[in-house]
């Protein structure tokens, strides 16, 4: 009965009240959560920038060591119009581009096949785990030396030195992402009927690319982070070598200008990898 | 036929000890036949089913499926899982698809069968779906047209059920047992519902743990009952249901007591 009365009462609140005036409620978060925070971190840049100007303004900081946003800006402007170091600022920048993305093709090549391998195979596991496993917590800086000496100063050692860094976490990554495919995954293609290629092709890459992208994702941010070193190499060209260049002469604000070109590239590229994600593995983390 | 003759498995468990998984369980499920597994966790159930299913060889015994040796995984054994196990990237058609692919059917003619399993399972209009979209139910329904696809001799479904609601789960008893009764298949099916395996089965396994070994077994005549009228409900409520459901029910947990005692 009070269930039939409560009902009625309902549809006349409906009728006064539009659906407009609910209060919609959902259960606590904890954390973080999916609250935006963009125009939290637009303010925070807002006053990081603000800070900046006032701090070089009011001359807290020598001049030398901060100049002014609107400086760096300025810098900008005549790098592009006169270039920088004995060369205009697009060539600097199609250097570091070209070293970067010849690096990560050829350690997406390698990286790819042998860390599928290696998650496969059990002698692939045991001889390449031997010489990744050595050199990969090594910082670039370390073995630089050796490859001025082994292979000179020309493009080839720059690029292997990419390569290199680049090239473990998009490998370790390849075979964590065969490590992580269920077995009922395989069982039920393998009660398809699937033979051992199939099972390759259509169970095993399609699992692991989730993982790989990832890799890939990060195996671009140790990329950018080993360019600055590899332009240390008796570079002429390069957004490192200018950045190297320019500290040489004090040149405070262009270090800046390169370091927000860097940034802008790092960014460009990992966006690139998210939207490569977003198209290929829209079913990652799903089933 | 599929023909299970004296089945043994032993393990090697972590700590080094070897656990009799099965023990010599023998039984053949004839053509048309649909043989339930009925049992707790641990009483072998799913190492048998694995074992038929070619995933895991026995330690002695021997499986044949008409009148061939059950060597390894195969496509005339259409396997359900529990967890469904559809491949996330590819469509519910695409899924189903699956093992026609992998046996080189041309394009047009797996887009035929598809679509005649998927009417099958009542999935037609979900083709392009993605599995993720999918409920529960749904997807095992994908899962049962997947395993079909192949034209297999048996199918072998773990527990197939098991993560539905209740009322689902009924509804999908209803499915399979339309699907089997058009598709005339053998089945293998797993539970630990004794309703569920009364009502679905011609023959059932009662299994009991450590070792996992078959108990008792009983010929039933439910599921023909269920195929003529279709309504479950007056089944379930029947004596004889009742009385064969009590009866399993003292069974299972006699064994429980027999092994928390031991």
């Amino acid at each position: 009965m009070s269930e039939i009365i409560h009902a009625g009462e309902l549809v006349g609140d409906n009728r006064a009240a539009p659906v407009a005036k609910v209060r919609l409620v959902k259960m606590a978060d904890f954390g973080v959560g999916d609250k935006p925070t963009l125009a939290i971190s637009l303010v925070t840049a807002v006053v990081i920038l603000a800070a900046w100007w006032l701090v070089s303004r009011l001359g807290v900081v020598p001049h030398l060591f901060l100049p002014r946003p609107d400086e760096v800006l300025r810098q900008v402007g005549n790098i592009y119009r006169d270039g920088y170091a004995g060369a205009s600022l697009a060539d600097h920048v199609s250097a570091s581009l070209f070293r970067i993305v010849v690096a990560a093709l050829i350690a997406i090549a390698a990286g790819i096949p042998l860390g599928l391998l290696m998650g496969l195979n059990r002698w692939a596991k045991g001889v390449l785990d031997t010489p990744i496993e050595f050199y990969w917590p090594l910082p670039p800086l370390s073995y630089l030396p050796l490859m001025i000496i082994w292979l000179g100063i020309g493009e080839t050692s720059k690029i292997t030195l990419l390569v290199l860094a680049m090239f473990a976490p998009i490998c370790l990554s390849a075979q964590a992402g065969v490590r992580s495919l269920p077995l009922e995954r395989v069982n039920a293609a393998r009660a398809l009927g699937a033979s051992r290629l199939q099972l390759f092709f259509h169970i095993v890459m399609p699992s692991a690319l989730p993982e790989i992208l990832t890799g890939i994702r990060i195996a671009l941010g140790v990329g950018w982070g080993t360019l600055v070193a590899a332009e240390l190499i008796a570079s002429t060209r390069g957004i490192g070598y200018m950045i190297m260049s320019a500290s040489q002469f004090l040149a405070t604000d262009v270090v800046f200008v390169g370091i927000g070109i860097i940034a802008i590239c790092a960014f460009a590229f990992g966006a690139l990898v998210r939207a490569a994600e977003a198209l290929l593995v829209p079913w990652k983390g799903k089933l | 036929m599929l023909k299970v003759d004296h089945a043994s498995v032993f393990f090697a468990a972590r700590d080094g000890r070897t656990v009799h998984a099965l023990d010599r369980v023998s039984f053949d499920i004839p053509d048309e036949g649909f043989v339930v597994a009925l049992g707790a966790s641990g009483c072998g159930k799913s190492t048998l089913l694995n074992a038929i299913a070619g995933f895991l060889p026995l330690s002695e015994g021997s499986i044949t499926l008409n009148g061939r040796p059950v060597t390894g995984p195969g496509a005339d054994r259409g396997v359900v899982f529990q967890k469904d196990a559809l491949l996330p990237w590819k469509s519910v058609a695409d899924n189903v698809a699956l093992g026609l692919k992998f046996a080189g059917v041309g394009r047009r003619e797996r887009q035929e069968r598809v679509e005649d399993l998927l009417q099958l399972v009542g999935l037609a209009d979900f083709g392009k779906a993605a599995p993720y979209e999918l409920s529960g139910g749904m997807r095992q329904r994908v899962g049962i047209a997947r395993a079909l696809a192949t034209d297999p001799a048996i199918l072998l479904m773990d527990e197939p059920f098991g993560a539905l609601d209740s009322l689902t789960r009924e509804h999908m008893q209803e499915l399979l047992i339309s699907v089997w009764s058009r598709t005339a298949k053998k089945v293998f099916f797993i539970t630990h519902s004794i309703e569920e395996a009364l009502l679905l089965g011609t023959q059932v396994l009662v299994m009991s743990p450590r070792p996992g070994r078959v108990v008792r077994r009983f010929d039933v005549d439910f599921v023909r009952r269920f195929v003529e009228g279709g309504d479950a409900r007056p089944i379930k409520t029947s004596p004889e249901f009742a009385e064969l459901r009590e009866e399993i029910r003292a069974i299972l947990h006699e064994g429980e007591n027999l092994r928390s005692a031991a």
